[in-house]
């Protein structure tokens, strides 16, 4: 018992295949990057329709929302990788094909989108309408009053719950070994199929995954903490 | 046909005359769903004069004023600033809206100061001032800096120009917001309810800016609760009960003999 605790803490074996493993999660980061930025740019599209004064744009957003909120990241990245080619490929006669990275990127980016829609339009709803029409009252325009007063205030209200959306998105990277991306999971059950040591290797993926997330959610803290001390947000 | 070109005459004439009135409003009706909250009010404001709008809560002095920069849309009627229509032109009894471009160029000659402040939390107070004169009147930042120093001074809050506005007092940031307005140089100030929201040992500082305003000779509209500011300051005060103007005159006759019961009852009222 012992032993086998001793073992999944020796993580030199970790260290031993660092270069393979550090390719992997090379992936897993370009991937989490694209995603976050896909599910950002349309969660700014869809959290706007939201408030939308058309009626079936403002209920088309909340279905959009609401679907890929309650469908989860997994079902979302089998039906992106194996269903979505056949019915492209039927629709458009002529071959569609998907690299599992792409489909990784695409699944993972509209899955977060729906929460970051809400997050988006919560964010937007906290600008007092006051502020808006200050600024209409002194003839700005709207384009104007979007990004030099609504954006600016929205987006630092919307920061601390986009960072627990992005630090999910994170954690959901580890989930695109399931088609074949060659990602640290894929990388580490790999090693082990040749050294046949699951402990230290999985529990060292852990760790690697708690301690890169710990670190980036604490940079970010310093950076919006500015903005507190001086009551912007 | 032929009212048509009188129409457009007179139009003309009020366009080119040096006394056509700052603000004209002609037959100003507005609703809410089903409840009127203005009906058919018409009324002009003489540049260089004072009217303070009194009335009970909910008898449309805010609403009122909201519509002269077309933050709310009147249901019916037509506004005119030094002869030029507002927000929608009337012809031959048809109203049409203007596009937002448009109606964004009118406000410009209308400052607002609102009850809430509503400055931007996210700009110094500095920032805050010289924001409309730089986006909306193109002024390079140095200018449009000498400018919002000019207004800031003109409130008595040089020393707080790189302070952010949760860091003042109410009445501090109603001033910020009063110079805010000033420095996009209109021709009207709208004060809506300004000193409603400030504890009472703050008001006096923002009464103190607007009593300098209007000795300055600025055109001033105020909706106000402060009866002695409407009764000293004011040229002419309006009455509103029910969306109309129920009686008008200058603050002698308002506060010393008004004409309508209920008016004189509004007055013993808040005087007491």
């Amino acid at each position: 018992m012992l032993d086998r605790l001793k073992d999944s803490l020796d993580l030199s074996v970790f260290w031993e295949y660092r270069v393979i493993l550090l390719s992997g999660f090379g992936q897993n980061l370009s991937i989490f990057l694209l995603a976050g930025i896909l599910a950002t740019a349309i969660a700014f599209l869809i959290g706007a329709a939201r408030l939308n004064r058309n009626w079936f744009i403002r209920t088309g957003a909340l279905g959009y929302s609401e679907f890929f909120r309650n469908t989860p990241e997994y079902v979302l990245l089998v039906w992106v990788y194996y269903i979505m080619p056949i019915l492209l490929t039927n629709l458009l006669k002529t071959r569609f094909d998907l690299s599992p990275y792409a489909a990784a990127v695409l699944a993972l980016g509209v899955a977060y989108s729906g929460f970051m829609a809400e997050t988006v339009r919560a964010g937007l709803l906290s600008v007092p309408k006051g502020h808006v029409e200050a600024a209409l009252a002194l003839g700005m325009s709207r384009r104007a009053i979007l990004f030099r007063i609504v954006m600016p205030q929205a987006v630092r209200r919307m920061l601390p719950e986009a960072l627990n959306q992005y630090v999910s998105l994170f954690k959901a990277t580890s989930i695109v070994s399931l088609i074949a991306v060659e990602d640290i999971m894929y990388r580490v059950s790999m090693v082990n199929v040749d050294q046949m040591r699951p402990l230290p290797l999985y529990t060292g993926a852990a760790l690697f995954y708690c301690l890169i997330i710990i670190t980036a959610s604490q940079i970010i803290q310093r950076l919006t903490n500015g903005w507190r001390v001086r009551g912007w947000a | 046909m032929g009212d048509g070109i009188i129409n457009a005459y007179s139009d003309m004439e009020n366009r080119m005359t040096a006394t056509a009135p700052t603000i004209r409003v002609r037959n100003l009706s507005k609703s809410f769903g089903a409840a009127e909250v203005l009906k058919d009010i018409s009324v002009d404001f003489q540049e260089g004069t004072v009217t303070s709008l009194l009335g009970a809560s909910g008898s449309g002095k805010s609403t009122f004023l909201r519509c002269l920069n077309y933050l709310e849309i009147p249901s019916a009627g037509e506004i005119l600033i030094e002869g030029v229509p507002i927000g929608a032109t009337v012809c031959n009894g048809t109203r049409k809206l203007h596009s937002p471009s448009e109606v964004a160029r009118m406000r410009m000659k209308l400052g607002m100061v609102f009850q809430s402040f509503n400055l931007w939390p996210h700009m110094t107070v500095l920032g805050n001032v010289i924001e409309a004169p730089m986006r909306v009147l193109g002024l390079p930042r140095k200018e449009a800096v000498e400018i919002g120093r000019q207004f800031l001074a003109k409130v008595n809050l040089t020393d707080k120009e790189s302070a952010y506005p949760a860091r003042l007092s109410g009445g501090q940031q109603q001033r910020v917001a009063i110079a805010r307005a000033l420095a996009m140089q209109p021709k009207v100030m709208l004060f809506d309810e300004a000193t409603s929201a400030l504890d009472p040992e703050l008001t006096g500082e923002v009464l103190e800016v607007m009593r300098g305003l209007a000795a300055e000779g600025t055109t001033m509209i105020v909706v106000t609760h402060e009866m002695r500011f409407a009764r000293e300051v004011s040229d002419r005060v309006l009455f509103l009960h029910g969306g109309a103007i129920e009686e008008e005159g200058p603050p002698e006759q308002i506060f010393g003999s008004p004409k309508s019961e209920r008016c004189r009852r509004f007055v013993s009222t808040v005087m007491n």
